[in-house]
């Protein structure tokens, strides 16, 4: 036998250059979408086509919603892609991916145990418990798909805290005058437009919590999200198992140097089994083929069988497959009763969650089978009244809830249904959007500097929108605080009241709004 | 004072400031130059007379610009929605940069606690530093109903160059008066093109706007608005922020007392 060459693919050091290029890419063209889902752009931009394309909430949604959605039929492509190409969504799309290889850490990344490693398969638990929680009508753990994690993230927490430290800043250098001009340059420019529009909604840190802890994951192992967690991780690797293109080692030139094993960020090659790759866990990043210092490893179009008929002498210990099978049929089991469980306690938390104000069209039941929680209706609101629902009882956590007292909705405003990628905000047209109650204003008379005070303030009169004033003066009454000067009362006409909040934004009352919105009885 | 009807908003406002002796007369060379239109609320087309007409705005932009000022920016705080979405949907973008002005968004941190010297109720109050500091202040409102002012018009529409306006209220007439003698716009150019009778400040029906196509321009605040109001079959007196800045010596409310250059096209 000749000895093999020394030498390492240029090819497929290229390859792994590309990729790379492309990972950044793609992770830009997340961030610039997502910084265009604006009032100005959402509608000449496909804002959404990341969204679009994650097959994950794709089924999940219309799972949940027992729907054909047309809009998230793209994921389609991307499962097709799995088919062809593995994960290679994972290795070369996905930013959240993009990131979590960025991150530093500090352990190695394969080794024959980790690719033995049952938590591998925490991601098909994860899946199972996302689809059928969504095969029940619910899609409160969609807040797991990785596309959607990332964007709420990034729109909810890490924008506007950068918007909030900025203003800070800015406030602050305003009293130098040296740096006045510096101020007002910047204060003027794109990005210190962006981020002076920007307001904190202190529970979205939960939201920076949740991505936070993600890229912590990178602490046990690089990528440990992708491996155990992620269900699109999940949903892809069944796909891929299939895959046409795959990893190949031509046994002549190995020279069973372990180096592919440890540098495979989702430790899906195993040196026990001739460092063949699992093809559910490889994410095509070809860092093994480009790291092999012999080019032994190259990906080609091969078919599963053919593949597996090769491996299966070297793989399989004799009883593995039944092991795995007896685990997949308890993993269904546990999640059966889990979301079983869940439900229930949902419904109970049912109540509770009609509390929560909607944006225009929308309500509870509508968001829960429907809403991805993604988070396009929280960036587009020109306002920052959509917020993700901090509501800790689960089911409507982080759906698109209306913070008042910080906020109101602009009238001539219908972007959230626009932005939705999945329908669960409706589209309306202007006309029908300005007629469509979010909830009904409500005066504290006990509150309101005229009707307690005898004070002449009409704030939420001259702020109401509506044409003919859902906010009508009582001509110049007594007020009912004794011995008080007769001044003008304002008055809420409740059916013309569309409830846009912009009369409890604008209310001058310290604290809490003298008049306030308040979801509207649904019997009405 | 000069009073122009029936022209186009452009026209009139040119032959308003040509009687009045030119924008020379008020814009120097290398003044750095502030429009202060009323945007108010920018949620319907231009058509229900809730905003000042942008080709007044930008016909005044490029007799400022003509006239040789450093630099000619416009600005307003209105309250929804605010900033570029609302300079862009009103057309002020558009006609101001076309005119060679800029727009300016109103950020919060240029808002600072400013002596008020000639106030009667107010001695400071939170007020955007540029329009202190600005060489000439062009007060650009249109003239609408409003049910506490009254009627809003030039002294009511720099309420958008101070913060925390809902603090105003209570003694609205006077507060205003006091601002006015603090920004004391150089020129003030009253929009009444198209006005609003009823349902102000924010409008939403044709039949309240009234078609009335003329320009009211007058270095003197109070009077513009009290010919203004004449428009409403009011006076100046019957609008408490103007009664309030004649008493202050801004301004006077008789109109017989001034000359007024009055001319239809």
């Amino acid at each position: 036998m000749t000895k093999p060459k020394r030498t390492t693919s240029t090819r497929y050091v290229w390859w792994r250059r590309g990729r790379q290029v492309v990972q950044a890419l793609a992770l830009i063209l997340f961030l610039y979408l997502l910084l265009n889902t604006t009032w100005r752009n959402v509608a000449n931009l496909p804002h959404d086509i990341f969204f679009r394309l994650d097959p994950l909430a794709g089924v999940a949604t219309m799972l949940a919603s027992r729907r054909w959605i047309a809009s998230l039929a793209l994921g389609g492509l991307t499962l097709a892609l799995a088919l062809l190409a593995g994960r290679a969504w994972c290795g070369w799309l996905c930013p959240l991916g993009t990131l979590l290889d960025w991150v530093p850490s500090r352990r190695q990344k394969g080794t024959a145990s980790a690719a033995k490693s049952p938590w591998r398969y925490g991601k098909y638990l994860v899946l199972l418990l996302v689809l059928g929680g969504a095969l029940l009508g619910s899609l409160a753990l969609i807040v797991l798909d990785p596309i959607t994690l990332l964007f709420r993230a990034v729109t909810g927490a890490i924008l506007p805290g950068l918007g909030e430290i900025a203003n800070a800043l800015q406030k602050w250098g305003y009293q130098f005058a040296w740096a006045r001009p510096a101020i007002n340059w910047f204060s003027q420019s794109g990005a210190g437009l962006v981020l002076g529009e920007q307001d904190l909604y202190l529970p979205n840190l939960t939201l920076l919590a949740a991505l936070g802890g993600v890229l912590a994951l990178n602490a046990i192992r690089p990528r440990f999200w992708c491996r155990s967690v992620c269900p699109l991780g999940g949903l892809l690797g069944l796909f891929a198992s299939l895959a046409r293109l795959r990893h190949n080692v031509d046994e002549q030139a190995c020279i069973e140097c372990g180096r592919c094993a440890t540098v495979c960020p989702t430790a899906a090659i195993d040196p026990q089994t001739g460092y063949q790759a699992d093809m559910a866990e490889c994410v095509d990043c070809l860092d093994c083929a480009a790291e092999c210092p012999t080019a032994a490893i190259a990906f080609r179009a091969q078919s599963a069988q053919s593949r597996q008929a090769e491996a299966q002498p070297a793989t399989t210990a004799p009883g593995l497959n039944r092991r795995q099978f007896l685990v997949g049929v308890s993993l269904v089991g546990v999640s059966a009763v889990l979301v079983r469980f869940g439900q229930r306690a949902l419904r109970a938390a049912k109540d509770t969650l009609d509390k929560w104000l909607r944006p225009p069209g929308t309500d509870t039941a509508r968001l829960e089978e429907r809403c991805i929680r993604c988070g396009a209706c929280v960036q587009v609101c020109p306002t920052g009244l959509i917020q993700p629902n901090p509501s800790p009882d689960g089911e409507g956590l982080w759906t698109p809830t209306l913070v008042m007292r910080d906020a109101y909705c602009d009238y001539g405003c219908n972007l959230c249904g626009e932005a939705c990628p999945t329908g669960a905000i409706p589209e309306l047209v202007l006309a029908k959007k300005q007629e469509t109650p979010l909830g009904v204003a409500v005066i504290d008379p006990a509150r309101c500097l005229a009707w307690d005070h005898g004070q002449y303030c009409i704030v939420c009169e001259e702020m109401c929108p509506i044409p003919d004033k859902a906010i009508k003066i009582v001509d110049h009454k007594q007020p009912p605080g004794a011995g008080l000067p007769p001044v003008p009362l304002p008055e809420v006409t409740p059916d013309m009241c569309i409830g846009c909040g912009i009369c409890e934004y604008q209310c001058p009352v310290e604290g809490e709004a003298a008049i306030q919105v308040l979801p509207r009885d649904p019997a009405t | 004072m000069a009073v122009v009807r029936n022209g186009s908003p452009t026209e009139m406002v040119h032959r308003a400031i040509k009687a009045l002796g030119g924008i020379e007369r008020f814009v120097k060379p290398g003044d750095d130059v502030i429009i202060k239109p009323n945007l108010c609320s920018v949620v319907r087309p231009y058509e229900y007379a809730v905003y000042t007409n942008p080709e007044v705005v930008g016909a005044l932009t490029a007799l400022a610009v003509g006239a040789g000022a450093k630099r000619v920016r416009v600005m307003d705080y209105p309250f929804g929605p605010q900033g570029n979405k609302a300079y862009d949907q009103s057309g002020i973008t558009e006609a101001v940069t076309k005119a060679g002005g800029q727009t300016e968004v109103m950020t919060g941190i240029k808002f600072q606690k400013v002596a008020i010297p000639d106030g009667r109720d107010l001695s400071e109050w939170p007020v955007y530093l540029d329009i202190v500091e600005a060489d000439v202040v062009i007060d650009v409102p249109i003239a609408k109903h409003h049910n506490l002012a009254r009627l809003t018009l030039g002294m009511k529409n720099l309420m958008g160059t101070v913060q925390n306006r809902n603090q105003l209220h209570r003694n609205l007439g006077q507060r205003i008066a006091d601002i006015t003698s603090l920004v004391r716009p150089t020129l003030t150019v009253v929009d009444a093109v198209r006005i609003l009778m009823d349902h102000g400040p924010t409008g939403g029906n044709l039949d309240d706007v009234r078609e009335a196509n003329t320009i009211i321009a007058s270095p003197d605040i109070v009077a513009a608005d009290s010919y203004a109001a004449t428009l409403f079959g009011l006076t100046g007196a019957d609008v408490p922020a103007a009664a309030a800045g004649a008493k202050m010596g801004l301004g006077t409310t008789d109109l017989d007392a001034i000359k007024i250059a009055e001319l239809s096209l």
